[in-house]
């Protein structure tokens, strides 16, 4: 038994104003013949990660079409931690010390994982490579009696080769291995299934409820924000792969085609390690320059509907981002309805469709550009938004995910059969 | 020059509504004198913690009273802010193997930061420990008292300090002009040099912690969270830690919902990532909880931030901080602020806050507290009527225009201003009563 998480039992009719009553049916469909079957998610955290926050919006989901979902989290240690840490970095094809001894230290925990392991499930599905090694080390009976899933929420595809192959001879075995879109997946990996479900937004949650206009002038103002100039927010963690100095460059061009801009960088990370903490306050400094960008961090305790009102109140939304993975935050923003400039990456060429639901762009020139068009033409900034709702509607939203999740459990226990 | 920090500009008016024209005014008496008077900051953080919230608002109201106010943070490497957390927790009575490296890292960085201070100031206050050695580092390079009045800042209780630590430290602060604590019981006795005061921490009731709420927000907040506001509400906002006492709190909630079965817990943990014992009492309480859903627990990594806290306070039938340990517990203050009734331990700063009997209970135990919170879950008109007095009571004593008022006073004093009339000298320096 590893650590279970108590969360609130959540009613799936909630989505009915959002999503309508024939998308909650079909659900409802796939459900019926999974009633009962027991899931096991497991998780290397409880939160603060884009994996805890889907895990806390669809496990209770699931459990009310019928399903017998939990969610658990594995055992770490203090000597666990930095081999997690070099792990993800590694395998997200960043710079990372990787040894021998720390492959040992991540087989011994993920050994000493899989002995907790004393209940029956008909399904596990290991969040994330770092605990993906407990399949190896569960006993025969059980391995057997268990359909495993890997659901991986990184881009590994240019994972550093010694600790993929350390990775591999874990996860190929599996049953099923899930990524967040094709391109995350190494060239070379083999194995039983591999399953594209893109990741999800909940609408219901508190970064996407509706916040009326006297809300979200209220939350703003409060940080010298002027909600009648026109407003960039960039929401993601102030560290160099996403590039906030890139952003304040952006807004220092657009503002002298468009005076009294503003530029709000909130940090999505709470910046702990001392490197981050650096580019953070490098950050901080050079805005300091300009009356008109604001800076604000998970320290100054703002949490999710201030994120919410801040993406409402911006005229367009930011992402220079320069890292692999998703960046989920665009979902959040284009189903606000707001335009979107963002960097060409493969997560995010998920969201940003050029010139529909908003505009790709690289160098500072460019985004500026469509920066300043999206400012000075409504009707366009109208348009676009309008798109990306209908496209987070249409590709992005917890229930396309349950969908995609339910249909491939149906498959996978079909085989047990 | 250190890392500057930017601040949000605030204007003092704005607080009018809130305490009245006539405090306002008094203010602008106290800063006349001071106009243009350069103050500088200095700690060791720009975020997290009690400290940097306080300096967000400080800052800025000192500079719409007519100062030049600034904020500045120190530079230091990854050891030196390992060094200085664990000096920190043994200055606050943990026991830690206080070495001769630790005490040369603190010192090294405080030397280098020292080597970065180039510019002179009417007033520097350098807060907690982390700093506090730049002061006789700058005085060595400059060969002289730096300009201005020095002020240490200790926003810690040291009442159980570990005194390997405090010895280590105690040099370091004997050279500043003044030395300002939290609460009377604070002061150290054997701090020789400087003058000392005591100015107790504050709330900002426009921040978005406890600025009034637009319905739609808090109604939107509850329903997020599964909280049906027609039933009645227990919540805590804290660390995870024993001191706070979680699993009391789990306990208190049981016991009196065998009488009130529809009674709700919020327990809201504030959390670090690098804080392995927080987690583990985040699992400990989490385990504690089991599958009952009527206790909610959350967190601040799962983005419950200044709204949510905000909200939850607001819809809380009774506040409960069931501190067996407490440095002031300001969380107190902003649920007293939001016309809640609180019950809470009977240690630190609370008893300064809670007037017992008037603007909440003091309590010892779980058998105490029990009783406490139902008879106010019982009696809405008690609750209502303490709740008022709690704002009241706030309204006078933890607001941020106090604490501006307080360090207000304490610069006349050092630069030998008469006091307003009206005023005691010794105001500057006093304790609540």
């Amino acid at each position: 038994m590893y650590g279970t998480l108590a969360i609130a039992p959540r009613s799936i009719r909630d989505l009915a104003p959002v999503v309508g009553e024939e998308e909650l049916a079909e659900l409802d469909r796939l459900a019926r013949p999974l009633r009962g079957l027991r899931i096991l998610n497991l998780s290397i955290t409880a939160f603060g990660t884009g994996v805890a926050e889907l895990l806390s919006a669809s496990v209770p989901l699931m459990t009310d079409l019928g399903l017998d979902c939990q969610w658990q989290v594995v055992r770490t240690g203090e000597q666990f931690a930095p081999v997690n840490r070099a792990m993800y970095m590694a395998l997200g094809g960043r710079q990372a010390t990787w040894s021998r001894e720390m492959a040992d230290v991540w087989q011994r925990y993920n050994a000493m994982n899989a002995d907790l392991l004393t209940e029956d499930f008909d399904v596990v599905v290991v969040h994330d490579p770092q605990p993906a090694g407990i399949r190896s080390f569960v006993d025969e009976r059980r391995r057997a009696a268990t359909r495993w899933v890997m659901h991986c929420h990184l881009d590994i595809s240019s994972a550093r080769e010694d600790v993929w192959l350390l990775l591999r001879q874990h996860v190929e075995p599996y049953d099923a291995i899930i990524f967040e879109a094709e391109s995350f997946a190494p060239s070379d990996v083999r194995a039983h299934g591999i399953e594209i479900i893109r990741p999800a937004i909940d609408p219901a949650g508190p970064r996407n409820m509706d916040l009326s206009p006297e809300a979200v002038a209220g939350m703003t103002e409060r940080y010298g924000i002027d909600t009648a100039r026109p407003l960039l927010c960039q929401l993601s963690p102030l560290d160099e792969s996403c590039d906030p100095m890139g952003a304040i460059d952006v807004y220092d061009l657009a503002r002298e085609a468009v005076p009294g801009l503003q530029l709000l960088l909130v940090a999505t990370v709470v910046p702990e390690e001392p490197l981050a903490r650096a580019s953070f306050d490098e950050v901080a400094r050079r805005a300091m320059d300009y009356s008109g960008v604001f800076v604000l961090s998970g320290l100054n305790e703002v949490g999710n509907v201030e994120m919410n009102a801040f993406q409402r109140a911006a005229s367009v939304v930011l992402q220079k981002d320069l890292r692999r993975g998703f960046g989920l935050w665009v979902s959040d923003a284009l189903w606000k309805e707001r335009p979107v400039v963002a960097a060409p990456r493969t997560g995010l060429l998920e969201q940003v469709i050029d010139g529909e639901t908003g505009f790709l762009a690289e160098s500072t020139e460019d985004f500026s550009r469509r920066v300043v068009a999206l400012l000075q033409d409504r009707s366009l900034a109208a348009r676009l938004g309008a798109g990306g709702r209908r496209h987070v509607r249409e590709n992005l939203l917890i229930t396309r995910y349950l969908s995609d999740y339910l249909r491939l459990l149906g498959r996978l226990t079909g085989a047990l059969t | 020059m250190l890392g500057s920090v930017p601040t949000t500009p605030k204007a003092l008016q704005d607080y009018a509504p809130v305490i009245g024209e006539e405090r306002v005014r008094e203010i602008r008496d106290l800063a006349a004198p001071l106009a243009g008077a350069r103050v500088l900051h200095i700690n060791a953080t720009a975020f997290g913690g009690g400290v940097a919230e306080l300096l967000g608002s400080l800052v800025p109201l000192m500079n719409d009273a007519g100062l030049r106010a600034g904020w500045q943070v120190m530079n230091g490497s990854e050891e030196f802010f390992q060094v200085t957390k664990a000096m920190h927790n043994a200055l606050q009575g943990m026991l830690i193997d206080w070495t001769p490296h630790m005490r040369e890292v603190w010192l090294h960085n405080n030397l280098l930061n020292a080597q970065l201070f180039d510019e002179d100031y009417d007033f520097v206050i350098v807060h907690d420990p982390q700093p506090a050695a730049i002061l006789g580092f700058i005085a060595e390079l400059q060969r002289r008292h730096p300009a201005g009045y020095w002020l240490w800042r200790c926003h810690i209780d040291l009442t159980h300090a570990q005194v390997q630590v405090w010895d280590t430290l105690r040099p370091h602060l004997e050279g500043y002009d003044g030395a300002i604590f939290t609460l009377a019981d604070y002061v150290k006795e054997d701090l020789g040099g400087p003058q000392t005061f005591v100015v107790p921490p504050a709330i900002d009731p426009l921040s978005a912690k406890n600025a009034e709420l637009p319905e739609d927000v808090q109604q939107g907040i509850l329903a997020r969270y599964g909280i049906d506001p027609a039933k009645p509400l227990l919540v805590q906002v804290s660390r995870f830690d024993p001191w706070k006492d979680p699993l009391g709190v789990i306990e208190v909630y049981r016991a009196i919902k065998r009488e009130m079965p529809d009674l709700h817990l919020v327990l809201i943990a504030s959390m670090a990532h690098d804080d392995p014992e927080g987690w583990a009492w985040y699992e400990r309480t989490v385990r504690r909880a089991g599958d009952d859903y009527d206790i909610h627990i959350l967190s601040n990594l799962n983005g419950v931030g200044n709204v949510e806290v905000n909200a939850f306070q607001r819809a809380a039938d009774v506040v409960i901080q069931k501190s067996v340990r407490e440095g002031f517990g300001l969380v107190v203050s902003e649920a007293l602020w939001k016309g809640r009734p609180v019950v809470a331990g009977n240690v630190g700063g609370i008893p300064l806050q809670i007037v017992n009997g008037k603007t909440g209970y003091l309590v010892n135990t779980v058998e105490e507290c029990v009783q406490r919170v139902l008879s106010l879950l019982k009696d809405s008109e008690k609750a209502r009527e303490m709740g008022r007095a709690g704002r009241e009571f706030v309204r006078d004593n933890f607001l941020i225009t106090r604490y501006l008022r307080d360090y207000l006073r304490v610069f006349r004093e050092m630069r030998g201003i008469e006091p307003l009339r009206g005023e005691s000298a010794a105001t500057a320096a006093r304790v609540l009563d």
